[in-house]
């Protein structure tokens, strides 16, 4: 009997020891997760932060060593000097006040030429949007809904286009664009972004519309529609989250791109933002800290749109990649 | 996609125009037309420049060289520097991107709070323009004034400010990490997607078996991701062999030929020496190894749908 008592004596202690354990392994564990969180965090913020910090700062402040973390004496300066500039007040090394020359801080008298590149991105970005559209959702519907032969050769001949390397594009485009006398317009770029943006497209919205039912589209051609009707009322209203996810890959991919704009772009007529900004990157009298804010405001708009569309993106990019 | 193929199969020839077809062809046409004119013109064109001696310097005299501008390649030193640092780039690149992702996909496949915060932070990166990628990094690494400097030398690992980008052995090194910063969130989500798809079962199995944490995690977790980890893989190779604005704006190919990549070899040949035939024969080499690439690209996704 005494024997039995000390063995489930023995039985509790282990009990509670054993639940004493597996207490702390999952405080072990919640912050094994708690510091890889703050590390990734500032891997993924540090650099970002830096920049934004150092538009922040004035000429005197950015080149102080060590460096300061956050700016002292946070100025606007670099921002008003894009934006507040007018055609007959032009900011440049001479006009801008309270710098001395010699201490470098050259603002460059580009500058005023931002807010146009910036309209220029949005607007090349938007046209690349519409007509990915337009050429991509009848697309996408009669791959996903229409059974005809060659389907999959269709599949196949769209993932090909997929992978062709830009810069592979650059040379012909360059000859054609140039014989066509699209050189230094926005048109060329509108092109030559179809591209890299369209097999992207059809292959989110495929992958969407084949998740749809087919009696769907059954039901609708049996009450009349025709298949174009079909897809404008049936698909259409149902696809929303992936035509958002299309929108906004366009978009991004259209603000983001460099190469073919570097190439087919040569005056404020049609550059785009990213272009500018390269412009700037290879003047090395241009201050850093007006570099900075010109990067900023390249970062600004992507990123409003990532946090506000996480998920859109999140469930596109894996729809268009992993399934594709 | 096998249903379709069988469908077609039973299709007779004669039947192989019929109503479904042709509404096809209504709905396909006009991205046809714009695929056929801004991806199969242009990369056909390219071969037929690419057997053309065009020079913008001389525009009149253009003759027909054959495979010349191939043949030249094999005994042009400087294009097998650029292949060998775009192997090195993208090796290192990759290899890091798999890595770094594949810690931050099990991070944020654990539920703990703050999660949405985190994977949300981490699409930054993945929407910011490379260009001002590029000059955020070309900033930090900066000689006088950068934040890489200033943080070691504060931290005392270093006594005096480095020329980080005028480092032979490290250029490379430096603009890999940029690269890899602006891709692992793409990485990442691509293998939270597998990570997910791993039922729960094989590890309360596992469980019952007595599997620790770390068998578990390199019997089941590790060999469950691999279709995820090649489609990782190739992807980012495709897009480290092509990279081209990183280079453009931190080094424009140097010191001395450090970074001389394929992508920076081809843009110099083509718009800086005006050589427009060769241009296209080296982008045209460019083509067919990430075609290559893409087959095998496809063909993993194939055996995954």
């Amino acid at each position: 009997m005494s024997e039995t008592r000390t063995d489930s004596a023995q039985t509790a202690a282990a009990g509670i020891d054993y639940r004493r354990r597996q207490r702390l392994s999952r405080l072990a564990q919640k912050l094994v997760i708690f510091l890889c969180s703050v590390v990734l965090a500032f891997y993924v913020l540090a650099p970002i932060s830096w920049l934004v910090s150092s538009a922040f700062q004035t000429e005197a402040e950015i080149v102080s060593v060590p460096p300061h973390w956050i700016p002292e004496n946070p100025t606007v300066k670099n921002f008003t000097a894009i934006f507040g500039a007018t055609e007959d007040e032009e900011i440049t090394y001479e006009t801008r006040s309270g710098v001395d020359p010699a201490a470098g801080g050259f603002i460059p008298s580009t500058a005023k030429d931002l807010p146009k590149a910036m309209w220029n991105s949005i607007l090349v970005a938007t046209l690349v949007v519409i007509l990915n559209l337009l050429v991509g959702v009848p697309a996408a519907y009669a791959i996903a809904k229409i059974r005809y032969w060659g389907r999959n050769g269709s599949v196949y001949f769209i993932l090909t286009t997929r992978v062709i390397p830009d810069i592979a594009l650059v040379v012909p485009f360059f000859l054609v664009i140039r014989k066509l006398g699209l050189l230094d317009t926005i048109s060329s770029l509108v092109i030559t972004y179809l591209a890299v943006t369209v097999p992207f497209t059809v292959f989110i919205l495929m992958q969407y519309f084949e998740g749809l039912p087919d009696e769907l589209d059954k039901a609708a051609r049996v009450d009349g529609c025709s298949r174009f009707q079909a897809l404008i009322r049936v698909f259409l209203p149902l696809s929303m989250p992936s035509i958002v996810a299309v929108v906004l890959f366009t978009f991004l991919t259209s603000w983001n791109e460099f190469l073919l704009a570097l190439m087919f772009t040569q005056t404020s007529a049609s550059q785009t933002l990213p272009i500018l900004l390269a412009a700037f990157t290879s003047d090395f009298t241009v201050s850093f800290s007006f570099l900075n804010a010109a990067g900023v405001l390249a970062i600004v708009p992507p990123v409003i749109v990532a946090i506000i569309f996480e998920r859109y993106i999140v469930s596109g990019l894996t729809a268009g990649a992993v399934k594709g | 996609m096998s249903d379709i193929a069988t469908y077609s199969g039973r299709r007779s020839l004669r039947n192989r125009f019929g109503y479904e077809e042709r509404s096809a062809i209504f709905f396909l046409a006009p991205v046809m037309a714009v695929l056929m004119s801004v991806a199969v013109f242009p990369i056909l064109y390219s071969l037929y420049l690419s057997f053309f001696q065009i020079k913008l310097t001389r525009p009149n005299r253009t003759p027909f060289v054959w495979f010349q501008n191939y043949t030249d390649l094999f005994t042009n030193e400087l294009f097998w520097t650029s292949v060998r640092r775009t192997v090195v780039f993208s090796i290192v690149s990759v290899v890091a991107i798999a890595m770094i992702a594949l810690l931050v996909s099990l991070l944020l496949n654990q539920n703990f709070r703050g999660r949405r915060v985190l994977s949300t932070i981490l699409l930054v990166p993945w929407a910011i323009p490379y260009v001002a990628n590029a000059l955020m990094w070309k900033w930090i690494y900066d000689s006088g004034y950068g934040a890489l400097n200033g943080l070691l030398y504060q931290l005392g690992f270093i006594e005096d400010y480095v020329i980080w980008l005028g480092d032979q052995d490290k250029t490379l090194l430096l603009i890999a990490n940029a690269f890899v910063w602006k891709e692992v969130p793409l990485a990442t989500i691509l293998l939270l997607v597998t990570l997910k798809s791993i039922p729960a079962d094989l590890y309360q199995a596992a469980r019952v078996d007595g599997a620790s944490v770390w068998q578990r995690f390199v019997h089941i977790t590790l060999p469950s991701m691999k279709p995820g980890f090649m489609l990782v893989m190739i992807y980012e190779t495709m897009m480290a062999i092509r990279h081209f604005d990183l280079f453009f704006i931190l080094t424009e190919g140097g010191p001395g030929h450090a970074s001389h990549v394929l992508s920076w070899h081809i843009y110099v040949e083509t718009f800086r020496n005006l050589s427009f035939g060769s241009g296209a024969a080296m982008s045209y080499v460019l083509a067919l190894v990430t075609f290559a690439l893409s087959y095998l690209f496809i063909r993993t996704l194939g055996r995954k749908v």
